[in-house]
């Protein structure tokens, strides 16, 4: 793993995400702040601490290429279900050096385990990853 | 009736990337009231006349609603297109399952409860009605595609 938790504060909200497996698939419904985490990310990943987060969306060119240069990164992927392809799924599989959180539906063809599935949970400000039930 | 395509096209009145598809078109249409209700009901978002948007996560603009809520206003804006709900979550897809007249795309089933009389049409050919012709769809479906190696 590379980050067992991330833990940030972004005014009036606190981010405790904790991550139980090497990949990381948060679902839920739409709405929940999914996009909101992912551009707060952009910001964390300039410090020391979180410099290997890596980020991909919709807007990012070449994914697959970029994705193939990843090593023991922490992989975050938004709009993941209408980026990522067989091939990208394959490479999440056999990449053991990365840990991935994917915000994503379609869990076909990924090595998944119970602890993989996550929804975001905002209680007193607080956000969290719950397992999804 | 409910038009469901499941073999993704590469054309011009399908919409895939709906975030992309929203933020370009979608979003400098005029909103209705209706569509400001479904804004609310998703995001729990508070639309302004100036498309503004303000939620518990702060002020923004009406390019910062979530991706689901994008899908769900290109669809109702765009009823002509072939709209992608895979990044839908299970309230929005609630409400598209609600809807008439539609055209989506999905490539595997989503966990909905539908009404019994909606009629859903799949790939231009199959007519199927409420939860469990929708089902019985799908179940069909993946032994095909297993039969097929897919």
């Amino acid at each position: 793993m590379i980050y067992e938790e991330i833990k940030f504060k972004a005014d009036p909200f606190s981010y405790d995400l904790k991550f139980e497996d090497r990949i990381t698939l948060v679902g839920g419904d739409s709405g929940t702040g999914k996009t909101v985490l992912y551009e707060m990310l952009e910001d964390l990943k300039m410090t020391e601490d979180y410099s290997a987060i890596k980020l991909f969306n919709y807007k990012t060119d070449g994914v697959f290429e970029q994705l193939k240069q990843c090593r023991n990164k922490f992989v975050v992927i938004d709009n993941a279900d209408i980026l990522i392809d067989d091939e990208i799924r394959r490479f999440i599989n056999f990449e053991f050096s990365n840990q991935y959180m994917l915000f994503l539906r379609n869990c076909d063809g990924l090595n998944v385990s119970g602890k993989s599935f996550k929804v975001m949970r905002l209680c007193n400000n607080r956000v969290t990853l719950e397992e999804e039930l | 009736m409910i038009d469901i395509y499941t073999k993704k096209e590469n054309s011009k009145d399908w919409i895939i990337q709906n975030d992309l598809f929203f933020n370009l078109y979608t979003s400098n249409e005029e909103m209705s009231e209706n569509e400001i209700a479904l804004i609310r009901q998703v995001d729990d978002a508070k639309l302004t006349s100036d498309k503004h948007i303000e939620t518990i996560y702060g002020l923004g603009t009406i390019r910062n609603l979530s991706s689901g809520c994008k899908t769900l206003l290109n669809i109702v804006k765009h009823p002509e297109k072939v709209v992608c709900v895979e990044e839908c979550g299970p309230n929005v897809l609630k409400i598209i399952f609600s809807m008439d007249n539609i055209k989506i795309y999905m490539s595997r089933p989503t966990l909905v409860e539908l009404d019994e009389d909606v009629q859903i049409r799949f790939n231009d050919t199959e007519i199927v009605t409420g939860n469990s012709g929708y089902n019985a769809w799908w179940s069909r479906e993946y032994e095909r595609r297993e039969a097929d190696d897919l």
